[in-house]
Formats: structure tokens, sequence, C-alpha cells
């Protein structure tokens, strides 16, 4: 008896102290998971109350599922993301790890560049990719009129941005920059911790500094570039920001299964562009794919890490 | 000198000179902000050092803009950031606690839950979430933009994990003692975790401050509770070719939290890098 007590007092206890937590978890991060499938298989009825949106929609099946499925734009949306994972995740993964290996030599001021590579990750997205937008800009961003002056007028009337081939690489270059310093810190710390010794032996057994690289940094590093292609994928279907920021989805001129498509509208922006459309039953049919298509993803990169390991 | 000697300090200065190309390139965009945002009107993007008078009219002008205040968008995102992230630290460091130091019913099933949750990426949330607070009655307020966010996992996992070394013999002895759970919570585990505590709270002001995407979708644009972000997207369109008051807007945003994490890297570098480590 007086062991149950204590028990049930002890969970009361540890409940109460999680309520906080647990009540906002649930409310706005695990029933909306089950939430949004309800949505997905409801519509928003012409007859809507604009004020009771969500109230009155209507039950239509897997409607917006078979919609999805003959939905040119949402292909394209999946493609240019792929597209944007293939941009940014190995350069970031590249450029981080390159950094790290300069900054791991003893220099004056190692501290201060690690500051300054680190700095922009923690920059708002937006900003950044505004002030990218400037530098970018047709006839007086900064970077189009030094191509223009060593020769390469094509960006001169157009930018950066308003060219399809461009437009995107224009985003990922600006957000690798800004992100680059993640990576350099992850690999840096990761690097600090494989001991001096190993490299000796391999001194001792001749190697050079690329042999080194290549067989000892870089396969004690691996969880790292797991670590980041992992987030290199969720922030490729999360992105949004900075589409948002740098060409909304633009320039509109692919030609993709009979529909004219942007350049740079990744799934993130299409799935925005359907919320604010108050297409809400199709905006969650595709949140569901997406949700699904990252889980696989992650699963396979997992599986595919450790056999490699 | 032998050949070798020279050989090394040419390497080292050569390296010295990548890194500071390096470093120029990757922070060239927060100088051009900072050059475009004090040069005069008109200069925005001409390649010229024709400056505003006084230097920082620029930024007068946008703070006191009537129709986009950003007086007033700079205390919303002060205070969203700011409340969102002590409420953030204190739930998580509670939920966290019992996490680390006590058993109860369902405890793994919850853990599992979490970590799972863990796995999906926040613009799936959206639409949901959406919903929810247009349910509740929330669009247009604080609580609207705080409330959803609060409930930050990964900090409840990095709370835990430095929780869990504190050793269970100052707990016990403390209950000896007579003390309530809600004083040994406060008065041993919060004192004890405050650095990680700091972590958590720095993280989430960071999220909270750059949350554009929740923020645009939380408020109307006639809102009185628009964030700087917001502010700066609609400012931009009606002001998009002025480039000048643009990056002076847009400076708003980006000062503070670079002096933050340059005041604080430390905890910034330990938070950030917690994840990947845990591998």
């Amino acid at each position: 008896m007086k062991i149950n007590s204590r028990k049930t007092h002890d969970n009361l206890t540890a409940y109460l102290f999680l309520a906080p937590f647990l009540v906002v978890f649930f409310v706005f991060l695990a029933y909306p998971v089950v939430y949004s499938l309800v949505l997905s298989l409801h519509k928003v009825s012409w007859t809507t109350n604009l004020y009771n949106v969500f109230s009155d929609m209507k039950y239509v099946g897997v409607e917006n599922y078979i919609k999805l499925l003959h939905d040119s734009k949402f292909w394209w949306s999946l493609i240019v993301t792929g597209y944007y994972a293939v941009l940014t995740i190995p350069m970031t993964v590249f450029l981080g790890l390159i950094l790290a290996i300069l900054l791991n030599n003893k220099l004056p001021g190692v501290s201060l560049f690690r500051s300054a590579y680190f700095l922009p990750s923690v920059l708002d997205i937006l900003v950044v990719g505004i002030i990218w937008t400037l530098i970018y800009s047709p006839h007086f961003g900064i970077l189009p009129k030094i191509l223009d002056s060593m020769g390469f007028r094509a960006f001169i009337d157009k930018g950066i941005l308003a060219n399809p081939r461009t437009a995107l690489p224009g985003v990922a270059i600006a957000m690798v920059l800004r992100g680059a310093g993640f990576g350099m810190i992850l690999f840096l710390s990761a690097i600090q911790n494989i001991p001096v010794s190993v490299y000796e032996a391999a001194d001792i057994d001749g190697a050079n500094a690329w042999q080194k690289l290549i067989f000892i940094t870089i396969p004690l590093v691996k969880p790292i570039i797991l670590f980041l292609v992992i987030m290199g994928t969720i922030g490729s279907l999360n992105a949004f920001t900075e589409i948002y920021s740098m060409t909304q989805g633009g320039p509109y001129v692919v030609e993709f299964m009979g529909g004219i498509q942007g350049a740079t509208k990744v799934s993130g922006y299409y799935l925005f562009e359907k919320w604010e459309t108050m297409n809400y039953g199709y905006a969650a049919a595709v949140s569901y794919i997406l949700l699904v298509i990252t889980l696989g993803i992650s699963l396979v990169n997992a599986k595919v890490m450790r056999k490699k390991h | 000198m032998d050949v070798a000697k020279i050989r090394e300090k040419l390497n080292k200065t050569l390296l010295m000179m990548a890194l500071i190309l390096g470093a120029l390139l990757m922070l060239f965009p927060f100088f051009w902000m900072l050059f475009v945002a004090v040069k005069a009107e008109g200069h925005g993007f001409k390649l010229d050092f024709v400056f505003a008078q006084p230097l920082f009219k620029n930024f007068t002008a946008v703070w006191t803009n009537e129709s986009f205040p950003f007086s007033r968008f700079f205390i919303n995102s002060l205070f969203v950031a700011t409340s969102g992230s002590l409420m953030t630290a204190l739930f998580c460091s509670m939920g966290a606690y019992v996490f680390a130091k006590k058993n109860f019913i369902f405890k793994e099933t919850l853990f599992w839950m979490l970590l799972s949750t863990l796995m999906i990426p926040g613009m799936m949330y959206m639409v949901p979430q959406f919903a929810i607070v247009t349910k509740l009655g929330w669009i247009n307020t604080y609580r609207g933009m705080i409330i959803p966010h609060v409930a930050n996992i990964f900090g409840l996992f990095l709370l835990r994990q430095h929780m869990e070394t504190i050793p269970d013999a100052l707990i016990s002895s403390a209950e000896i003692d007579g003390a309530s759970e809600w004083q040994i919570f406060k008065n041993i585990i919060v004192p004890l975790s405050m650095p990680v505590i700091t972590t958590v709270f720095l993280l989430s002001f960071l999220f909270q401050w750059t949350n554009f995407l929740w923020q645009l979708v939380v408020n109307t644009p006639d809102s009185l509770k628009l964030t700087l972000p917001v502010g700066l997207a609609l400012f931009r369109g009606q002001y998009a070719t002025q480039w000048t008051l643009l990056m002076a807007a847009s400076a708003f945003s980006i000062i503070p939290i670079a002096v933050l994490f340059l005041a604080l890297q430390r905890f910034f570098i330990e938070g950030l890098t917690a994840g990947a480590v845990k591998e």
C-alpha cells in the first residue's frame, strides 16, 4: 500500500513537472501530425465562412492525393528540391571540411577566424537573402558588374537570379556561404578529437598530407558528414525563406510536363503558395507526402552510412 | 635560415592569406549591408562613396517610418524572442529534470515519441499549426507567435544529458533535509545547469528572432504584432528599389544577433555542436 502511494506520488510529481512542456508538445507537435492527415482528406468548401474555415471543411477522401499525382507543379518542385540539395549539401560539407582543416593549424588569430566563419550561420536567412539579392541585381549589383568587367557580359542585363540557369545556384551559393561555418565548427571539433599519435604513425609510414586526409581524417569525421547530409536534406525540404526573399520561385520560364514552371520553386515554397491561396486540404496533402519522403531519406541515409562504416 | 624553415614560413603566409580572403568572402554580405546602409539616397546601387548626411540618416528614417515602424517591430521581436526563450528554458529544464532523475509511467514511450518528432521538418507543421492557432483565435497575438514553439525537444535532450551527470546524492540529501521537489529543482538542479540553460535560452532566442515563416503565417499584414523579418518583407514590397533604407532596416535585425553571438559565442557553439557529437 505504502509503496503504491509512493509510486503514485512520484508519477504525479513527474507529470506536474512535465505538464507545461507536454501540453505544448501534444497540442502543437504531436497532434498536428495526425491533424495534418485529417486535413489532407478535406477541402475548403466554396461557401466557407472566412472566419471559421477549418470548422466547415468538406470531406473528400483521397481526392487531394490523386490530384497531387497529376500535378506537374508538385513533381517539378520535388525535382527543384533535389537539385537544391545536390547544390548545397556537397558544397557545405566540402567548404566546412576545408575551413576546418585550414583552421586546425597553429596560426595567430585562429579563434578570430573561427568566429568570422561561424558568424554568418546565425544570421537571419531572410535578411541574408535580401542582401544577396542586391549583390546579384542586374545593372547595379556588384557581382554582375564584376563579371561584366571580366568579360562575362551575360549577367549585366538580367542579373543572376532572373536567369533560369543561374537562379538556383545563386541561391545555393548564398546559403552555402552562410551555412558552411556551422559545418566547419563540427568538423573542427571532430578533427581535434583525433589523437595526434595516429598522424605520427602515418608520418613514420611516409604518408603525405593528401593520404592522411583521405585515409585518416575523412573516415574519422564520417559521422559529421552523415549529420550534415541529414541536416542538409531536411534543410532542403524545409527551404522556404531563402526562396521567398530572393526569387519568389521564379523565373517562370521552364517547361515541364506541359506547364511553365518556376526555376527555383522548391517544394517548401510550393507548399507555402498552396497555403497562401487557402488550399489548406491540398497543402496538408503536400506536407504529408513531403513528411514521408523526409523520413524515407533519413532512414536510407542512416543505413548507407552505417554500411560504409 | 635553411630551406625547410623558409618553406614553412611561406606556407604559413599563404595559409593566412587564404584564411583572410575566405573570411572577407563569407562576411562580405554583412559588410556590404553596412556600406549601403550609410550611403546617400539614390546611391544605394552606385559604386561610389557618397554617404548619407548625417551618416545614420537611413537608420533613423526606417526606425521612425510611419507605415512601417521599425522601432515597433524591434520591440515586438525583442518581446517575442525573450519571452519565448524564457518559457522554453523553463519548460525544458522542468521536463529534463524528471527525464534525468525520475522514473514514471510511460517514460520510455514519451521519450521515443519526442525523439521521433525531432525528424519532422518544421515546414510540415505550417498548415496544421495554422489551423490550430486559427481555431484557438490566436491570429495576430503574441501567444500565437510564441507558444507553439516553446516545446523545444532538442533543448530538453540537451538539458537531460547534462542533468544526468548531477550526483543523486545531492538530491537525496536535500530530500532528507525536507526539501520539496520544487525546491530541489530550483535550488540545486537549476543553478548547477545554468550554462546549459543559457545555451538553450540563446538558441531559442536565435530561433524566435529569425523565425520568419511562422510569424508571417500567424500575422495578417495589418497586425500590430509584426516582428522585424516580417516587417522587413512587407517594407520591401513598398520600397523595393530604396536599397539604402532596406539595408538600414536589415541591420536592425542582423546587428543584435551578431553582437549577442560574438559576446556569448561559447554557449552558441556548445549548443549547436551538441546535436552532432551525440551521434
